[in-house]
């Protein structure tokens, strides 16, 4: 088999997606939690996984993992099986439900981290990394939310892992620690790391990830750029005045529109004064229709929508298509 | 994995109560129980002093302490914590985490056995043999794997709440029925059938056959064989139910 697909992994990886998920099945009794799940995630991506609760994204991270066995399909971490992936240290991970050992200090638990990991980098390096340096010394059941957060990221990177697994990484941190941890993230895909994370932040899946997986029901419900999925829910706001009369049908019929709302208030509304609200899928071809129609819009904007309104709109269409 | 015996180690010699409950305690009882005992009257049919025999009692307790208290609820919590899953996401073999849970338990439970010796040697005047004082160490602390085998299962059994009590039932129905804390002659008779089919009776057992200086009996062996076989077998079968629900 051959590939021509370009990476940014090291040689003689460039062909071998680091994750592929083949018609994975998982049911707990008779909940479908993943539903024939198929998705390749290619060396050097940083990836969100988003989605409401209830999802599937931690069952997803649990049999990417090899926590739990698929019913079936198939799950591969570097072309082998994920405990083996494991095994190799190619793959670090922090877990929402990943507890630490109490009764022992920052510092001992990271070394015992760097310990079991086949290409492990100094502790001092992972601590400071980590942020956990100045609390080394602190017991580990005497940490606050934040802090094991960090403890927890600190146990992920204690080696030279290619793919990272953050499962709501950010949970428990405040503003500015929140930033420091994207910056340090950040940092790992930059030396061409994988970094796969679930997170109900949308924000930080827009201005984190190159890729967003939308999870919906244990199934795949858009996969691109979070450009390309806030465009996908239609997520452009136009918005103009109009003068004089406005035919509302005319508009209605303007390509890539998805909803429409004609105003005529406004503290100076003159009469026949209309401002238009428009969300479209694609703004640009809607602006060119628009002066197609010989009219003349004044005040025009045309706003992205936030990842999370997109989230939402794609969301309620694939709940509105199951009714 | 060394690594993770290591801190485990380190971890319970750091924590004070579990010390002085494994390694102090069994000492102290000894003394309350065989301090004023006279040291020539004999237990019934057994040829020993009440010191001779309550040393092995009370070393076989110790043991039993270290390596059954520390790790079924320490088990029981940390997979409630989610630390157990985060350890599998290391290198660490799948049984790496009960072999060092059992390991660093192992290592605790030595200095138990070794302080109820010392104790009875210089405060009771109990003299053996050299070769005997190495074959009771030897032999309550490889019987002490039965018991540690049961802490594991007892730990995958239960959850945080109920392991506590679990592990209280047991640990004082095995002390009590197998005689550790009072001679099972002390029993009425049908308590004594009982307490003979009881893995604590053939456990301290060994050690009192090498304080007689006479071999063990086949029976006790043989039934410390099967409990450690059981509660392997269900320590395993547990653990990797466990395991399955990830």
């Amino acid at each position: 088999m051959t590939t021509t697909q370009a990476t940014t992994a090291a040689a003689g990886d460039t062909a071998r997606p680091a994750v592929a998920f083949d018609q994975v099945t998982k049911h707990y009794g008779d909940v479908r939690a993943v539903d024939g799940l198929s998705l390749t995630l290619h060396p050097g991506e940083t990836v969100a996984l988003l989605g409401p609760n209830g999802a599937g994204k931690s069952t997803t991270l649990d049999l990417l993992l090899g926590l739990r066995p698929a019913d079936t399909g198939t799950v591969r971490v570097f072309g082998t099986s994920p405990r083996e992936a494991i095994v190799a240290g190619r793959v670090g991970a922090m877990l929402q439900s990943g507890g630490l050992m109490d009764e022992v200090t920052v510092g001992e638990l990271v070394r015992l981290a760097c310990a079991l990991h086949p290409r492990p980098h100094p502790v001092s390096d992972v601590l400071a990394r980590a942020g956990v340096a100045q609390i080394a010394d602190r017991k580990v059941d005497k940490l606050s939310g934040g802090q094991a957060q960090r403890v927890r990221f600190a146990l992920a990177t204690a080696g030279d892992s290619d793919l990272i697994v953050l499962d709501e990484p950010t949970t428990g941190m405040d503003v500015t620690t929140r930033q420091a941890f994207w910056a340090t993230m950040r940092e790992q895909a930059e030396q061409g790391r994988t970094v796969l994370f679930a997170t109900h932040y949308l924000e930080e899946a827009d201005a984190v990830a190159d890729r967003v997986l939308v999870l919906h029901r244990g199934r795949l419900l858009a996969d691109g750029t979070a450009a390309e999925i806030k465009a996908k829910a239609g997520a452009r706001r136009v918005s103009f005045d109009l003068e004089g009369a406005v035919d509302e049908a005319t508009l209605r019929d303007l390509p890539f529109l998805t909803s429409l709302t004609v105003s005529h208030a406004g503290p100076a509304a003159a009469p026949g004064h209309h401002t238009v609200r428009i969300q479209s899928s694609d703004a640009d071809a809607t602006v060119h229709a628009l002066y197609g129609l010989g009219l003349y819009p004044r005040n025009l904007e045309v706003a992205g929508l936030g990842l999370e309104q997109a989230f939402v709109a794609i969301t309620a269409a694939e709940e509105a298509k199951q009714k | 994995m060394n690594s993770l015996i290591k801190l485990e180690l380190t971890r319970a010699l750091r924590n004070r109560k579990f010390l002085f409950f494994s390694v102090i305690y069994p000492s102290v009882l000894f003394l309350l129980i065989a301090g004023s005992a006279d040291a020539t009257e004999k237990i019934d049919g057994t040829g020993l002093t009440l010191p001779t025999y309550m040393m092995v009692s009370m070393a076989s307790f110790g043991a039993l302490t270290a390596v059954l208290m520390g790790n079924s609820e320490r088990i029981a919590k940390e997979r409630e914590s989610g630390w157990v899953r985060q350890l599998r996401l290391t290198t660490l073999p799948g049984r790496g985490y009960v072999l060092a849970k059992t390991a660093s338990a192992a290592v605790v439970s030595l200095p138990s056995i070794v302080v109820v010796f010392a104790v009875a040697a210089t405060v009771k005047d109990v003299r053996l043999d050299a070769w005997q004082w190495l074959a009771l160490t030897g032999s309550i602390w490889a019987g002490s794997l039965v018991f540690a085998a049961l802490g594991v299962a007892l730990g995958y059994l239960a959850g945080g709440d109920a392991v506590r009590p679990i592990t209280m039932i047991t640990y004082f129905g095995l002390s009590i029925l197998g005689g550790l804390w009072m001679p099972t002659t002390t029993f009425p008779g049908w308590l004594q059938d009982i307490a003979r089919w009881v893995p604590t009776h053939a456990y301290a057992a060994l050690g009192q056959a090498i304080e007689q200086s006479r071999a063990p009996h086949m029976t006790d062996i043989a039934l410390l064989a099967v409990f450690f076989v059981l509660f392997t077998g269900g320590a395993a079968w547990l653990y990797r139910k466990d395991t399955l629900k990830a």
